[in-house]
């Protein structure tokens, strides 16, 4: 009897299509991860201290904003809209630019406890647009830049020129 | 005469054998510089909507606070109450000095709340906030 050993032919597998299962693996991690951009206004509270220095200001550096539960906006006591805020304040920043330290605007936002938060976010963007547009249009004037592509030392000078100071005031209690 | 085409001796087709290598490094590009949602959101809000965000840059130091539609207020996989965050937010400013808050408030909270949030908040010396919202 003869024993045939079965001869095999070469032990290759095709790896065309591996190329193709990574790439489904691929998609599949780009399509279920997402990166999510985390954006927001950034704010920094005051420090909690025990004796409230109280500092007198003169009228013209304050801007006083007072948003009640109905949602109407006062600004030094008059009414306003909200989307007019930004424009109101524009003047008044561009106004300071060449004041001293001292002299410099400070915006004030105080609410109610019943206040809808929403309205509070729109009232700080446009105070902080304000700001952030006087910047941009110092910044273009000057270096024909706009205010985030500017060097440290030109960052600085817009900080010490336009500083964005907000205070947020604790809000009123209703009975 | 009699003219025969010159054909070239070498094989042509391009060698795909190390295609599926350079395809797994772009898979391992992303899954590692992709970072998966480790923490599970139990409130429900929606994000209110401004025109001057800005960025931030460092995502290590930010530590979140959810507030939902129903007032529940979540820190890591925890629904606390607001006496709470003060002990919680002090802890972690301990463990990481310039921590940034970031509110991630829903839009028809009542600032009432809010602001005993950054009450607590200036307590536990944790200063530096963010409130989160989209851009417009």
């Amino acid at each position: 009897m003869m024993l045939k050993k079965r001869k095999r032919e070469g032990g290759e597998f095709s790896a065309s299509s591996m190329a193709d299962i990574t790439f489904l693996l691929l998609l599949f991690f780009l399509v279920t991860t997402n990166i999510d951009v985390d954006t927001g206004i950034g704010m920094t509270l005051p420090p909690k201290v025990d004796e409230q220095e109280i500092v007198p200001m003169s009228k013209d550096r304050l801007a006083a904003l007072l948003i009640n539960e109905n949602g109407d906006v006062l600004l030094n006591g008059e009414i306003i809209a909200i989307p007019q805020i930004g424009e109101t304040l524009k003047e008044r920043i561009r106004s300071k630019i060449n004041l001293p330290k001292k002299k410099k605007l400070v915006v004030s936002i105080k609410t109610d406890r019943n206040t809808n938060y929403n309205l509070y976010i729109q009232a700080l963007d446009q105070v902080k647009d304000a700001f952030y547009s006087v910047r941009n249009e110092y910044a273009m004037g000057k270096w024909g830049k706009k205010r985030d592509k500017v060097t440290e030392e030109q960052h600085k000078e817009l900080k010490e020129k336009i500083p964005i100071i907000i205070s947020i005031a604790e809000p009123e209690k209703v009975q | 005469m009699k003219f025969e085409k010159k054909r070239a001796a070498t094989k042509q087709e391009i060698p795909t054998s190390s295609m599926p290598d350079i395809i797994f490094m772009l898979l391992l590009f992303f899954m590692v510089a992709t970072t998966l949602r480790e923490q599970e959101i139990f409130v429900k809000f929606t994000l209110p909507e401004a025109k001057a965000v800005e960025k931030i840059e460092n995502k290590r130091l930010v530590s979140y606070i959810w507030v939902g539609q129903d007032e529940k207020i979540q820190i890591d996989d925890n629904i606390v109450k607001v006496k709470a965050i003060q002990k919680i937010m002090y802890d972690k400013r301990v463990a990481l000095p310039n921590v940034i808050v970031s509110l991630r408030v829903d839009k028809n909270s009542r600032m009432g709340l809010v602001t005993d949030i950054q009450e607590s908040l200036r307590k536990a010396d944790a200063l530096r906030i963010n409130y989160s919202a989209l851009p417009k």
